[in-house]
């Protein structure tokens, strides 16, 4: 090669194709989805999270939990993630057109967390968890305030320890909303349509 | 490396010194760091309690300062190291714009700083290899202007209009690291694009880092090295720019095949599939061009690295091809394999091709040979026993970990246990690794007390002989 500005362009459409293709590309066919609108229940899903656990997702990704949660569950027949009941359905991607900053992660060190707020009843189970940690996540005890116990203990105290109640902290408080409020829809009918379809003609091919 | 190439200093490689030194110090005093965290990252995996009462070092935090550490600390002072001075080397004109590239290299490791700190401090940005948050990035974006500026000179200024191949790869990766970083950060966090569409852009920029900046760096270095220390000609030269052109232009679409099942439209990760396997061309390339600096036998130092390095590069784009169709993949996703095959592309290919570069110009910089052969020898034994055991036991972790999330009645406690011993031996893989850069770290201040002494006493260098 002798021609510099040739091999300068040929590197600008390297470059370009690619982002072309993939970034801009995955970015103009998504760009647009909407929310669907369900006339019976008569509200738009996937429904905005509410400020506090918009707060919440800040710790979320402060503390780095995508190192080992993912927020995805595959389709069904790829992964055993249907069988673990980490979703009834699989993700698309109309579940994240509200996400400002996606957190799908890339390991699954610990469980999927798309539908956590299905599996975790309230507030408590998620303080205990973050108190105690388990035998594959680390206790989060930083995450929690020590105070002096006057009389019974707060509802929302995790342990006493030697006249001391420990208790979330605010951080705990709004990364707890968050991970509640982590649920994806039943479904959408323009999904569901594609995807019986598609499932068909899979059925036709065996 | 014979007597006789380490005598031959030419203009190019004295008036460079400065700047190179300082980059290469930079990078090896990163490397410490990083090898630091990525011990704490492997313990904290194999026993979750370790550190987790210190809020600013959750393995999240490890893992994406180590990340970063690595990147921008490591690789990227090396990188900056190895092109400038490969293209100033073949340019046949001393080097232009070193003091810009001074002042450039203090502000890059002065804003990768800042971004380490602000990550400590939770100001993470969750993108990976763009964990620094957006204010840092346009600091280093223009660091890296001011230190790529000597390399761009001396291509545009070359003598000859007839290029080589390791020209083409160095001017590669200098153009192209500012584009891809500077997209990334309009579309990932500027002005974020909508949804899962950042998932595309993530894996894309996550990729080209590799395959539009480090590699191309590193095969630079190769094809400059191989036909030096061998002292043969290239094989199959001609077909070298099918090869560049392969790299480029497919292996650019390759990182969405991670994507697979999930929430994307099916034709993201199947491009990425089909452009991994179009790319096993560019690796048959390699492979005919450079066997020649395949084998691991006798000969010079810096050959030994180069032949491990690209032993892994051709390895890797084997393993990403099997590991990219959906049979395997979904065995291996979400999983420590992955991690293997990354540690083999971070700290085998590209490491170890760009260490056979530092160990053949580091010399040819400081006017003096490297002082102990047999420092040398312990660096490349205790990276390469690092290497092996790191990558293997990740990847059975990895093949472990994915067996047992495929049966869904395993609990992740399970899981966690069968993954144990093999973390542990990653443990011992990364301390390894990290004695074999503490040796390359004393052994580089050493060579420079000695430079030091040699310029300051005026007289003529004792060349000794280096590592056979």
């Amino acid at each position: 090669m002798k021609n510099g500005p040739l091999l300068f362009l040929g590197l600008f459409a390297a470059f370009g194709l690619s982002w072309a293709g993939l970034a801009l590309g995955t970015s103009l066919q998504l760009g647009s989805l909407a929310p669907y609108y369900d006339q019976l229940e008569n509200r738009a899903f996937p429904e905005r999270a509410p400020g506090i656990a918009s707060r919440g997702k800040l710790v979320y990704q402060d503390l780095g939990c995508a190192a080992c949660h993912t927020q995805e569950v595959r389709r069904a027949g790829f992964g055993s993630d249907t069988e673990r009941k980490w979703g009834d359905r699989q993700s698309y991607a109309r579940d994240y057109i509200h996400q400002d900053r996606l957190q799908l992660g890339l390991s699954r060190v610990g469980p999927d967390l798309t539908n956590v707020g299905g599996r975790l009843k309230t507030a408590g189970d998620v303080f205990k968890l973050l108190y105690h940690g388990t035998a594959t996540m680390p206790a989060y005890s930083f995450l929690f305030d020590e105070r002096p116990l006057h009389a019974e203990p707060s509802p929302k105290a995790v342990a006493v320890v030697d006249g001391h109640e420990i208790v979330p902290s605010a951080r705990a408080e709004v990364l707890a909303a968050y991970l509640l409020n982590l649920k994806t829809p039943a479904d959408y009918p323009v999904e569901k349509a594609v995807n019986t379809v598609v499932a068909k003609k899979e059925e036709a091919h065996k | 490396m014979t007597q006789a190439a380490s005598n031959a200093v030419s203009e190019t490689d004295t008036t460079a010194r400065g700047p190179l030194v300082l980059l290469l110090a930079s990078a090896l005093g990163w490397l410490v760091v990083s090898g630091l965290l990525a011990i704490i990252g492997t313990i904290q995996l194999q026993a979750p309690a370790f550190l987790s009462a210190c809020s600013w070092l959750t393995y999240g935090h490890t893992q994406a300062l180590q990340e970063t550490v690595f990147v921008y600390g490591w690789a990227a002072n090396a990188a900056f190291a190895t092109a400038v001075w490969l293209l100033g080397k073949l340019g046949g004109a001393s080097l232009r714009g070193l003091g810009l590239m001074k002042v450039g290299i203090a502000f890059w490791n002065l804003g990768l700083t800042i971004g380490l700190v602000a990550i400590i401090l939770g100001d993470a940005s969750a993108v990976p290899f763009l964990q620094m948050p957006a204010y840092v990035h346009p600091l280093l974006l223009v660091a890296y202007a001011a230190i790529a500026t000597p390399g761009i000179l001396a291509w545009t200024g070359r003598r000859q209009q007839a290029t080589f191949a390791t020209q083409w790869y160095a001017v590669a990766a200098l153009f192209l690291f500012p584009w891809l970083y500077s997209v990334a950060q309009v579309m990932l966090l500027a002005t974020p694009v909508r949804g899962v569409a950042q998932a595309a852009v993530e894996a894309w920029f996550a990729q080209n880092i590799l395959t539009l900046w480090l590699v191309p760096t590193a095969l630079a270095a190769a094809y400059y090295l191989v036909p030096k220390l061998t002292g043969r000609i290239l094989s199959n030269y001609d077909f070298a720019p099918h090869g560049f052109w392969a790299l480029l232009f497919f292996g650019a679409w390759t990182g969405t095949r991670h994507l697979l099942g999930g929430p994307l439209p099916a034709w993201v990760p199947t491009l990425g599939i089909v452009a991994t396997l179009i790319v096993l061309f560019h690796y048959l390339i390699i492979a005919l061009n450079l066997r020649a600096g395949l084998s691991l036998g006798k000969g010079d130092a810096s050959l030994g690295f180069v032949a491990v390095g690209l032993i892994a590069y051709l390895l890797g784009g084997v393993l990403d091809a099997v590991f990219s169709f959906g049979t395997f993949a979904e065995k291996v996703q979400f999983t420590y394999f992955p991690v293997a095959q990354l540690k083999l592309a971070l700290a085998g290919s590209y490491s170890f091709i760009v260490f056979g570069a530092i160990y053949y110009f580091a010399p040819r910089v400081t006017g003096i040979a490297w002082p102990s052969p047999g420092l040398i020898r312990a660096h490349f034994r205790l990276m390469l026993l690092g290497l092996v055991v790191t990558v293997v036991s990740l990847a059975a972790a990895g093949w472990s970990q994915g067996q047992g999330l495929l049966d869904p009645k395993m609990s992740f406690d399970a899981i966690a246990a069968a993954t144990h011993p093999w973390l542990l031996a990653a443990i011992v893989g990364e301390g390894l690794t990290l004695l074999g850069t503490l040796v390359v770290l004393v052994h580089f201040i050493r060579l420079q007390v000695l430079a030091g002494c040699a310029g300051f006493c005026c007289s003529p260098v004792a060349l000794e002989a280096s590592a056979s």
